[in-house]
Protein backbone atom coordinates (compact mmCIF):
# COMPACT_ATOMS: atom_id res chain seq x y z
CA UNK A 1 0.00 0.00 0.00
CA UNK A 2 1.25 3.81 -1.25
CA UNK A 3 1.15 6.12 1.30
CA UNK A 4 -1.41 8.07 -1.21
CA UNK A 5 -4.22 5.07 -0.27
CA UNK A 6 -4.23 6.23 3.38
CA UNK A 7 -5.34 10.23 2.91
CA UNK A 8 -9.11 10.90 1.70
CA UNK A 9 -8.94 13.37 -1.57
CA UNK A 10 -8.22 16.59 -1.58
CA UNK A 11 -10.83 18.92 -1.63
CA UNK A 12 -10.90 20.04 -5.01
CA UNK A 13 -13.18 23.43 -4.01
CA UNK A 14 -11.15 24.06 -0.82
CA UNK A 15 -7.92 23.75 -3.33
CA UNK A 16 -9.39 26.27 -5.88
CA UNK A 17 -10.32 28.81 -3.38
CA UNK A 18 -6.56 28.62 -1.94
CA UNK A 19 -5.47 28.37 -5.65
CA UNK A 20 -6.64 32.32 -6.27
CA UNK A 21 -5.73 33.16 -2.90
CA UNK A 22 -2.19 32.08 -3.25
CA UNK A 23 -1.93 33.89 -6.57
CA UNK A 24 -2.91 36.99 -5.55
CA UNK A 25 0.44 38.89 -4.03
CA UNK A 26 2.07 37.62 -7.38
CA UNK A 27 -0.60 38.66 -10.20
CA UNK A 28 -2.31 41.97 -7.91
CA UNK A 29 -5.57 40.37 -8.16
CA UNK A 30 -6.47 40.47 -4.77
CA UNK A 31 -8.76 37.42 -3.32
CA UNK A 32 -10.31 36.52 0.03
CA UNK A 33 -7.45 36.87 2.28
CA UNK A 34 -4.00 37.23 3.19
CA UNK A 35 -2.17 34.43 2.72
CA UNK A 36 -0.85 32.17 5.86
CA UNK A 37 2.25 29.86 5.32
CA UNK A 38 3.98 28.84 8.87
CA UNK A 39 6.40 27.02 6.99
CA UNK A 40 4.66 23.63 7.82
CA UNK A 41 7.03 20.26 8.09
CA UNK A 42 7.49 17.65 10.79
CA UNK A 43 4.58 19.17 12.12
CA UNK A 44 2.02 17.96 9.41
CA UNK A 45 3.06 14.15 9.99
CA UNK A 46 3.10 14.87 13.40
CA UNK A 47 -0.31 16.09 13.27
CA UNK A 48 -1.42 12.90 11.24
CA UNK A 49 -0.08 10.60 13.80
CA UNK A 50 3.08 9.88 12.84
CA UNK A 51 6.91 10.77 14.20
CA UNK A 52 8.98 13.63 13.20
CA UNK A 53 11.36 11.08 12.17
CA UNK A 54 8.77 9.30 9.70
CA UNK A 55 8.53 13.17 8.16
CA UNK A 56 12.31 13.00 6.97
CA UNK A 57 12.62 9.44 6.24
CA UNK A 58 9.39 8.85 4.48
CA UNK A 59 9.30 11.83 2.18
CA UNK A 60 6.17 10.74 0.01
CA UNK A 61 4.73 10.24 3.49
CA UNK A 62 6.18 13.25 4.65
CA UNK A 63 5.07 15.60 1.79
CA UNK A 64 0.97 13.93 1.70
CA UNK A 65 1.26 14.70 5.11
CA UNK A 66 2.02 18.51 4.46
CA UNK A 67 -1.14 18.39 1.78
CA UNK A 68 -3.27 17.43 3.74
CA UNK A 69 -2.79 19.55 7.42
CA UNK A 70 -2.51 22.52 4.84
CA UNK A 71 -6.20 21.66 3.88
CA UNK A 72 -7.29 21.44 7.72
CA UNK A 73 -5.63 25.30 8.43
CA UNK A 74 -7.06 26.53 5.34
CA UNK A 75 -2.85 27.27 4.11
CA UNK A 76 -1.24 27.28 1.06
CA UNK A 77 -2.14 24.90 -1.97
CA UNK A 78 1.16 23.85 -2.78
CA UNK A 79 2.95 20.92 -0.98
CA UNK A 80 6.64 21.17 -0.13
CA UNK A 81 8.87 18.79 1.84
CA UNK A 82 12.65 19.88 2.55
CA UNK A 83 15.55 19.29 5.04
CA UNK A 84 18.20 21.85 5.70
CA UNK A 85 21.38 19.60 4.49
CA UNK A 86 20.47 19.01 0.77
CA UNK A 87 23.66 18.52 -1.66
CA UNK A 88 26.14 17.72 0.99
CA UNK A 89 26.14 13.82 0.32
CA UNK A 90 27.14 14.25 -2.53
CA UNK A 91 29.99 16.26 -1.39
CA UNK A 92 30.76 13.49 0.93
CA UNK A 93 29.17 14.07 4.41
CA UNK A 94 27.06 11.18 5.80
CA UNK A 95 23.57 12.19 7.47
CA UNK A 96 22.08 9.97 10.09
CA UNK A 97 18.39 10.26 10.87
CA UNK A 98 17.19 11.71 14.64
CA UNK A 99 14.00 11.00 16.18
CA UNK A 100 13.31 14.51 16.91
CA UNK A 101 15.36 16.21 14.58
CA UNK A 102 15.89 16.53 10.65
CA UNK A 103 18.96 13.93 9.09
CA UNK A 104 22.11 15.58 10.71
CA UNK A 105 26.01 14.95 9.87
CA UNK A 106 28.17 12.71 11.45
CA UNK A 107 30.95 15.02 11.62
CA UNK A 108 33.26 17.28 9.43
CA UNK A 109 34.84 15.83 6.19
CA UNK A 110 37.75 18.76 5.62
CA UNK A 111 39.74 20.43 7.62
CA UNK A 112 42.69 22.48 5.78
CA UNK A 113 42.25 25.12 3.26
CA UNK A 114 44.05 22.39 0.88
CA UNK A 115 40.94 19.99 0.72
CA UNK A 116 38.76 22.22 -0.36
CA UNK A 117 40.72 23.13 -3.07
CA UNK A 118 40.90 19.43 -3.98
CA UNK A 119 37.04 19.24 -3.49
CA UNK A 120 35.35 18.04 -6.72
CA UNK A 121 31.87 19.85 -7.42
CA UNK A 122 29.36 17.33 -9.23
CA UNK A 123 28.01 17.61 -12.26
CA UNK A 124 24.48 17.57 -13.22
CA UNK A 125 24.87 13.98 -14.64
CA UNK A 126 26.88 13.05 -11.58
CA UNK A 127 23.87 14.34 -9.38
CA UNK A 128 21.23 12.29 -11.05
CA UNK A 129 23.21 9.21 -11.21
CA UNK A 130 23.94 9.88 -7.20
CA UNK A 131 22.86 6.74 -4.78
CA UNK A 132 22.14 6.28 -1.27
CA UNK A 133 18.61 7.37 0.56
CA UNK A 134 19.80 10.89 0.93
CA UNK A 135 21.14 11.42 -2.79
CA UNK A 136 19.34 15.08 -3.47
CA UNK A 137 17.72 14.38 -7.20
CA UNK A 138 16.33 11.12 -7.05
CA UNK A 139 15.01 11.88 -3.57
CA UNK A 140 13.25 15.02 -4.95
CA UNK A 141 12.56 13.38 -8.37
CA UNK A 142 11.14 10.80 -6.52
CA UNK A 143 8.94 13.41 -4.34
CA UNK A 144 7.74 15.14 -7.23
CA UNK A 145 6.71 12.42 -9.32
CA UNK A 146 4.88 10.78 -6.50
CA UNK A 147 3.10 14.22 -6.09
CA UNK A 148 2.55 14.55 -9.76
CA UNK A 149 0.90 11.39 -9.34
CA UNK A 150 -1.35 11.96 -6.32
CA UNK A 151 -1.27 15.78 -5.82
CA UNK A 152 -1.17 16.46 -9.17
CA UNK A 153 -2.80 20.59 -7.71
CA UNK A 154 -0.22 20.92 -5.60
CA UNK A 155 3.00 20.26 -7.49
CA UNK A 156 5.42 23.09 -7.44
CA UNK A 157 8.88 21.55 -8.12
CA UNK A 158 11.67 23.01 -5.92
CA UNK A 159 15.11 23.22 -5.77
CA UNK A 160 16.68 24.08 -2.21
CA UNK A 161 20.23 25.92 -1.94
CA UNK A 162 18.33 26.26 1.51
CA UNK A 163 21.44 27.76 3.70
CA UNK A 164 24.65 28.01 1.38
CA UNK A 165 26.62 28.76 4.14
CA UNK A 166 25.68 26.78 6.95
CA UNK A 167 25.26 23.45 4.93
CA UNK A 168 29.02 24.70 3.30
CA UNK A 169 30.00 24.67 6.79
CA UNK A 170 28.95 21.44 8.06
CA UNK A 171 32.01 20.33 5.47
CA UNK A 172 34.51 21.47 7.82
CA UNK A 173 32.36 22.24 11.10
CA UNK A 174 30.41 24.95 11.77
CA UNK A 175 33.10 26.52 14.41
CA UNK A 176 36.21 25.48 12.43
CA UNK A 177 33.80 27.43 9.09
CA UNK A 178 33.52 30.28 11.80
CA UNK A 179 37.29 30.33 12.15
CA UNK A 180 38.06 30.34 9.03
CA UNK A 181 36.27 33.42 8.25
CA UNK A 182 39.00 35.12 10.33
CA UNK A 183 42.14 32.77 9.15
CA UNK A 184 41.72 31.52 5.82
CA UNK A 185 38.94 33.91 4.38
CA UNK A 186 39.27 33.00 0.87
CA UNK A 187 39.25 28.81 1.66
CA UNK A 188 36.28 29.90 3.17
CA UNK A 189 34.53 31.66 0.14
CA UNK A 190 35.84 29.01 -1.64
CA UNK A 191 34.04 26.20 0.30
CA UNK A 192 30.76 28.25 0.15
CA UNK A 193 31.10 28.80 -3.68
CA UNK A 194 31.72 24.97 -4.56
CA UNK A 195 28.81 24.05 -1.97
CA UNK A 196 26.86 26.96 -4.22
CA UNK A 197 27.63 25.70 -7.70
CA UNK A 198 26.76 21.79 -6.67
CA UNK A 199 23.06 23.24 -5.78
CA UNK A 200 23.07 24.98 -9.05
CA UNK A 201 24.17 21.79 -10.98
CA UNK A 202 21.10 20.33 -9.12
CA UNK A 203 18.50 23.01 -9.70
CA UNK A 204 19.64 22.00 -13.40
CA UNK A 205 18.56 18.68 -13.05
CA UNK A 206 15.40 19.01 -11.32
CA UNK A 207 14.33 22.45 -13.89
CA UNK A 208 15.29 19.87 -16.76
CA UNK A 209 12.94 17.14 -16.00
CA UNK A 210 10.52 19.50 -14.43
CA UNK A 211 10.27 22.40 -16.92
CA UNK A 212 10.50 24.92 -14.30
CA UNK A 213 11.95 24.72 -10.71
CA UNK A 214 11.14 27.27 -7.56
CA UNK A 215 14.46 28.30 -5.82
CA UNK A 216 14.52 28.46 -1.96
CA UNK A 217 17.54 29.89 -0.10
CA UNK A 218 18.56 31.60 2.72
CA UNK A 219 20.65 33.25 5.02
CA UNK A 220 20.54 31.21 8.58
CA UNK A 221 24.54 30.87 9.44
CA UNK A 222 24.66 34.46 8.34
CA UNK A 223 22.96 36.01 10.76
CA UNK A 224 23.78 39.25 13.01
CA UNK A 225 24.33 36.33 15.81
CA UNK A 226 27.46 35.33 14.64
CA UNK A 227 29.13 37.34 11.90
CA UNK A 228 29.17 41.44 11.33
CA UNK A 229 27.11 42.95 8.30
CA UNK A 230 29.85 42.62 6.25
CA UNK A 231 30.67 39.12 6.53
CA UNK A 232 26.70 38.50 5.93
CA UNK A 233 27.13 40.14 2.68
CA UNK A 234 30.55 38.57 1.61
CA UNK A 235 29.75 34.94 2.69
CA UNK A 236 25.82 34.89 2.63
CA UNK A 237 24.30 37.45 0.36
CA UNK A 238 26.81 37.39 -2.56
CA UNK A 239 26.65 33.34 -2.69
CA UNK A 240 22.68 33.88 -2.67
CA UNK A 241 22.89 36.02 -6.33
CA UNK A 242 25.48 33.78 -7.15
CA UNK A 243 23.08 30.99 -6.48
CA UNK A 244 19.93 32.59 -8.22
CA UNK A 245 21.93 34.14 -11.16
CA UNK A 246 23.51 30.86 -11.74
CA UNK A 247 20.24 28.37 -11.33
CA UNK A 248 18.61 31.45 -13.80
CA UNK A 249 21.20 30.47 -16.37
CA UNK A 250 20.42 26.61 -16.05
CA UNK A 251 16.88 27.48 -16.34
CA UNK A 252 15.47 27.28 -13.19
CA UNK A 253 13.26 29.68 -11.48
CA UNK A 254 11.51 31.87 -11.83
CA UNK A 255 10.46 31.78 -8.24
CA UNK A 256 12.19 32.80 -5.16
CA UNK A 257 11.90 32.26 -1.56
CA UNK A 258 14.52 34.29 0.27
CA UNK A 259 14.67 32.89 3.59
CA UNK A 260 16.50 35.23 6.42
CA UNK A 261 16.56 32.93 9.47
CA UNK A 262 17.27 34.24 12.93
CA UNK A 263 18.57 37.37 13.83
CA UNK A 264 19.16 39.55 11.41
CA UNK A 265 19.31 42.77 13.56
CA UNK A 266 21.34 45.11 10.98
CA UNK A 267 22.50 42.97 8.30
CA UNK A 268 19.18 43.01 6.31
CA UNK A 269 20.24 45.88 4.90
CA UNK A 270 22.80 44.23 2.70
CA UNK A 271 20.21 42.19 1.47
CA UNK A 272 18.09 44.77 -0.63
CA UNK A 273 20.70 45.95 -3.51
CA UNK A 274 22.65 42.52 -3.21
CA UNK A 275 20.09 39.87 -3.99
CA UNK A 276 19.00 39.05 -7.44
CA UNK A 277 14.55 39.68 -7.69
CA UNK A 278 12.82 37.87 -10.22
CA UNK A 279 9.02 38.81 -11.03
CA UNK A 280 7.77 35.82 -8.88
CA UNK A 281 10.21 36.67 -5.07
CA UNK A 282 9.43 36.15 -2.21
CA UNK A 283 11.50 37.70 0.97
CA UNK A 284 11.27 36.24 4.51
CA UNK A 285 12.44 37.60 7.28
CA UNK A 286 12.68 35.65 10.82
CA UNK A 287 13.94 37.97 13.58
CA UNK A 288 15.76 41.35 14.55
CA UNK A 289 17.35 40.42 17.85
CA UNK A 290 15.14 38.16 19.92
CA UNK A 291 11.73 39.58 18.46
CA UNK A 292 9.96 39.04 15.46
CA UNK A 293 11.24 41.25 12.41
CA UNK A 294 8.97 43.74 12.50
CA UNK A 295 7.03 43.74 9.31
CA UNK A 296 6.96 47.80 9.03
CA UNK A 297 10.54 47.31 8.38
CA UNK A 298 10.34 44.16 6.16
CA UNK A 299 7.99 46.48 3.99
CA UNK A 300 10.01 49.78 3.65
CA UNK A 301 13.05 47.74 3.11
CA UNK A 302 11.42 45.61 0.50
CA UNK A 303 8.12 46.67 -0.63
CA UNK A 304 8.94 47.81 -4.02
CA UNK A 305 11.48 44.74 -4.81
CA UNK A 306 9.04 41.85 -3.52
CA UNK A 307 5.98 39.86 -1.96
CA UNK A 308 7.30 40.59 1.67
CA UNK A 309 6.15 37.58 4.67
CA UNK A 310 6.27 38.58 8.19
CA UNK A 311 6.68 36.47 11.16
CA UNK A 312 4.41 35.40 14.51
CA UNK A 313 8.01 33.99 16.90
CA UNK A 314 8.13 30.22 16.60
CA UNK A 315 8.04 29.80 20.16
CA UNK A 316 4.45 30.70 20.49
CA UNK A 317 3.11 28.11 18.61
CA UNK A 318 3.71 26.10 21.42
CA UNK A 319 2.68 28.52 24.20
CA UNK A 320 -0.52 27.40 25.68
CA UNK A 321 -2.08 30.66 25.10
CA UNK A 322 -3.93 31.36 21.86
CA UNK A 323 -4.30 34.97 22.26
CA UNK A 324 0.04 35.49 21.94
CA UNK A 325 -0.36 34.77 18.59
CA UNK A 326 -3.46 36.12 17.51
CA UNK A 327 -2.24 39.55 18.77
CA UNK A 328 0.96 39.34 16.86
CA UNK A 329 -0.14 37.89 13.76
CA UNK A 330 -2.56 41.38 13.72
CA UNK A 331 0.52 43.63 15.00
CA UNK A 332 2.31 42.13 12.23
CA UNK A 333 -0.83 42.49 9.82
CA UNK A 334 -1.26 45.96 10.34
CA UNK A 335 2.44 46.88 9.71
CA UNK A 336 2.57 44.64 6.71
CA UNK A 337 -0.70 43.80 4.90
CA UNK A 338 -0.34 46.61 2.32
CA UNK A 339 3.12 46.02 1.28
CA UNK A 340 3.03 47.17 -2.67
CA UNK A 341 4.10 43.33 -4.09
CA UNK A 342 1.67 41.29 -1.51
CA UNK A 343 2.20 40.04 2.00
CA UNK A 344 2.07 36.82 3.24
CA UNK A 345 2.23 35.87 7.18
CA UNK A 346 4.32 33.27 8.41
CA UNK A 347 6.17 32.11 11.47
CA UNK A 348 9.81 32.60 11.83
CA UNK A 349 10.72 29.69 10.50
CA UNK A 350 9.37 26.39 10.67
CA UNK A 351 6.28 25.57 12.86
CA UNK A 352 7.34 23.83 15.50
CA UNK A 353 6.72 19.91 15.37
CA UNK A 354 4.31 19.97 18.60
CA UNK A 355 2.41 23.14 17.53
CA UNK A 356 -0.41 23.60 18.97
CA UNK A 357 -3.75 22.67 16.77
CA UNK A 358 -5.24 26.29 18.74
CA UNK A 359 -2.14 28.28 17.77
CA UNK A 360 -2.52 27.14 14.27
CA UNK A 361 -5.88 28.56 14.51
CA UNK A 362 -5.09 31.62 15.63
CA UNK A 363 -2.92 32.45 13.21
CA UNK A 364 -5.17 31.68 10.45
CA UNK A 365 -8.12 33.51 12.56
CA UNK A 366 -5.87 36.64 12.36
CA UNK A 367 -5.39 36.95 8.84
CA UNK A 368 -9.19 36.40 8.20
CA UNK A 369 -9.97 39.69 10.61
CA UNK A 370 -6.91 41.69 9.98
CA UNK A 371 -6.06 40.48 6.24
CA UNK A 372 -9.37 40.19 4.23
CA UNK A 373 -8.64 41.87 1.32
CA UNK A 374 -11.22 45.16 0.77
CA UNK A 375 -11.73 45.97 4.68
CA UNK A 376 -8.51 48.11 4.67
CA UNK B 1 24.13 51.43 -43.64
CA UNK B 2 25.66 48.36 -42.25
CA UNK B 3 25.99 45.07 -43.69
CA UNK B 4 24.25 42.61 -41.93
CA UNK B 5 24.06 38.60 -42.34
CA UNK B 6 22.22 36.16 -40.69
CA UNK B 7 23.38 32.89 -40.90
CA UNK B 8 21.20 29.70 -41.71
CA UNK B 9 21.84 28.27 -38.05
CA UNK B 10 20.64 31.51 -36.91
CA UNK B 11 17.46 31.90 -39.36
CA UNK B 12 17.12 28.69 -38.33
CA UNK B 13 16.97 29.75 -34.33
CA UNK B 14 14.89 33.15 -35.32
CA UNK B 15 12.00 31.05 -36.70
CA UNK B 16 11.96 28.29 -34.38
CA UNK B 17 11.54 31.70 -32.05
CA UNK B 18 8.95 32.71 -34.18
CA UNK B 19 11.12 36.01 -34.62
CA UNK B 20 10.71 37.38 -38.42
CA UNK B 21 14.15 37.86 -40.06
CA UNK B 22 13.04 41.56 -41.30
CA UNK B 23 12.52 42.60 -37.87
CA UNK B 24 16.25 41.35 -36.69
CA UNK B 25 17.16 43.58 -39.72
CA UNK B 26 15.76 46.64 -38.61
CA UNK B 27 16.94 45.67 -34.92
CA UNK B 28 20.54 45.60 -36.04
CA UNK B 29 19.73 48.99 -38.31
CA UNK B 30 18.17 50.99 -36.08
CA UNK B 31 20.70 50.32 -33.22
CA UNK B 32 24.03 51.23 -36.33
CA UNK B 33 21.98 54.37 -36.74
CA UNK B 34 21.25 55.48 -33.32
CA UNK B 35 24.67 53.63 -31.55
CA UNK B 36 22.32 52.75 -29.15
CA UNK B 37 23.46 49.31 -28.20
CA UNK B 38 25.83 47.52 -25.85
CA UNK B 39 29.26 45.94 -26.52
CA UNK B 40 31.43 43.17 -24.83
CA UNK B 41 34.59 42.90 -26.90
CA UNK B 42 33.62 41.97 -30.64
CA UNK B 43 29.86 41.38 -29.65
CA UNK B 44 27.17 43.61 -30.16
CA UNK B 45 23.44 43.97 -28.01
CA UNK B 46 21.04 45.54 -29.72
CA UNK B 47 17.10 45.66 -29.00
CA UNK B 48 13.90 47.30 -30.31
CA UNK B 49 10.14 47.30 -29.48
CA UNK B 50 8.24 45.39 -32.09
CA UNK B 51 4.62 45.16 -31.72
CA UNK B 52 4.49 43.31 -28.27
CA UNK B 53 7.81 42.56 -28.35
CA UNK B 54 11.13 43.73 -26.92
CA UNK B 55 13.45 42.25 -29.71
CA UNK B 56 17.43 41.65 -29.31
CA UNK B 57 20.31 41.03 -31.64
CA UNK B 58 23.27 39.84 -30.70
CA UNK B 59 26.18 40.37 -33.30
CA UNK B 60 29.23 39.92 -34.14
CA UNK B 61 30.79 43.14 -34.76
CA UNK B 62 34.49 41.99 -35.21
CA UNK B 63 33.92 43.21 -39.37
CA UNK B 64 33.98 46.75 -40.54
CA UNK B 65 30.62 48.11 -41.20
CA UNK B 66 29.56 44.60 -40.56
CA UNK B 67 26.86 42.84 -38.47
CA UNK B 68 26.96 39.26 -38.37
CA UNK B 69 23.94 37.82 -36.55
CA UNK B 70 24.80 35.33 -33.60
CA UNK B 71 21.19 34.89 -31.74
CA UNK B 72 18.23 36.90 -31.84
CA UNK B 73 15.54 36.22 -28.98
CA UNK B 74 12.53 38.30 -27.89
CA UNK B 75 10.36 38.88 -24.52
CA UNK B 76 6.89 39.80 -24.41
CA UNK B 77 6.88 41.63 -20.73
CA UNK B 78 7.35 45.78 -21.06
CA UNK B 79 11.06 47.09 -19.19
CA UNK B 80 10.19 49.84 -17.27
CA UNK B 81 12.48 52.37 -15.11
CA UNK B 82 15.82 51.03 -13.33
CA UNK B 83 15.08 49.60 -10.25
CA UNK B 84 18.76 49.76 -9.07
CA UNK B 85 22.22 49.40 -9.96
CA UNK B 86 24.65 47.10 -9.12
CA UNK B 87 28.08 46.22 -9.95
CA UNK B 88 29.74 46.67 -13.18
CA UNK B 89 29.94 43.94 -16.16
CA UNK B 90 31.92 43.65 -18.90
CA UNK B 91 29.51 44.80 -21.14
CA UNK B 92 29.69 49.25 -22.60
CA UNK B 93 27.89 51.05 -24.36
CA UNK B 94 28.53 51.98 -27.80
CA UNK B 95 30.49 55.18 -26.44
CA UNK B 96 32.39 52.80 -24.26
CA UNK B 97 30.21 54.02 -20.92
CA UNK B 98 30.26 51.03 -18.24
CA UNK B 99 27.31 49.33 -17.93
CA UNK B 100 25.98 47.37 -14.86
CA UNK B 101 23.94 44.68 -13.54
CA UNK B 102 20.82 45.71 -11.93
CA UNK B 103 16.85 45.24 -12.31
CA UNK B 104 14.36 47.11 -13.81
CA UNK B 105 10.67 47.14 -13.88
CA UNK B 106 8.74 45.01 -15.80
CA UNK B 107 4.84 44.88 -16.73
CA UNK B 108 2.94 41.96 -17.81
CA UNK B 109 -0.63 42.10 -18.14
CA UNK B 110 -0.96 45.14 -15.74
CA UNK B 111 1.12 43.55 -13.54
CA UNK B 112 4.29 45.47 -12.56
CA UNK B 113 7.32 43.43 -10.92
CA UNK B 114 10.91 43.64 -11.04
CA UNK B 115 13.13 41.53 -13.09
CA UNK B 116 17.23 41.27 -13.50
CA UNK B 117 18.71 43.09 -16.73
CA UNK B 118 21.77 44.99 -17.71
CA UNK B 119 21.18 49.05 -17.04
CA UNK B 120 22.68 52.01 -19.09
CA UNK B 121 22.46 54.61 -16.40
CA UNK B 122 22.80 57.27 -18.58
CA UNK B 123 20.50 56.30 -21.49
CA UNK B 124 17.99 55.48 -18.75
CA UNK B 125 17.95 51.67 -20.86
CA UNK B 126 18.10 48.17 -19.90
CA UNK B 127 18.52 45.00 -22.10
CA UNK B 128 17.63 41.53 -21.03
CA UNK B 129 20.33 38.99 -21.57
CA UNK B 130 19.20 35.86 -23.84
CA UNK B 131 19.36 33.20 -21.03
CA UNK B 132 17.07 35.63 -18.90
CA UNK B 133 14.85 36.32 -21.40
CA UNK B 134 14.18 32.81 -23.10
CA UNK B 135 14.22 30.92 -19.23
CA UNK B 136 13.39 33.04 -16.82
CA UNK B 137 11.34 35.73 -18.07
CA UNK B 138 9.93 33.65 -20.46
CA UNK B 139 8.53 31.01 -17.72
CA UNK B 140 7.53 33.92 -15.54
CA UNK B 141 5.00 35.30 -18.69
CA UNK B 142 3.64 31.64 -18.41
CA UNK B 143 2.85 32.06 -14.64
CA UNK B 144 1.50 35.71 -15.07
CA UNK B 145 -0.94 33.91 -17.94
CA UNK B 146 -1.69 30.80 -15.65
CA UNK B 147 -2.50 32.62 -12.58
CA UNK B 148 -4.45 35.75 -13.68
CA UNK B 149 -6.64 33.68 -15.84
Amino acid sequence: MGYEDMFPPMDSRWHGNATKRFASPFVDKPHDRIDVDPIILSNAAVSCGYTIRDFYEHPTLGIHCVGYISHLFDLLPVTHWFFSLPWVTELGLKLVYKETLPPISTGPIYSTPEDVDKMHIPSKDELIKKQGQHATVPLFYNLYDYVAKNLPMTLVPISYGFDLVGAAAELIGVENFIMWTFTEPEAAQKLVQNYTDTAINGAEALADKYGMAMLIVGSVLGNNDIFSDEAVNDYSVKNMYRYVDGCFKHGAGPQIFYHLCGNHQTDYKMFKDGLMWSPFTVIHAGYQGRNPFPSKLLKETFEDKATCMGSVDTKLMIDNNPNKVYNQAKEQLLQGRDSKKGYILGTSCETPPYTIPGQMLALVKAARDFGTYGTW
Amino acid sequence: MVQVTIPADVKELIAKRGLKEADVLAVVNDAAASKKYIKKGNMGLAKKVIGDLTVYVMSDLSGSGTAVVKTAYAHKMKLGKIVNVMSETEWKTADGKAVAQGHVEIEYMTVKRNGPALVDVASNEAYVEEYLATKTLAAAEGLFEKKRA
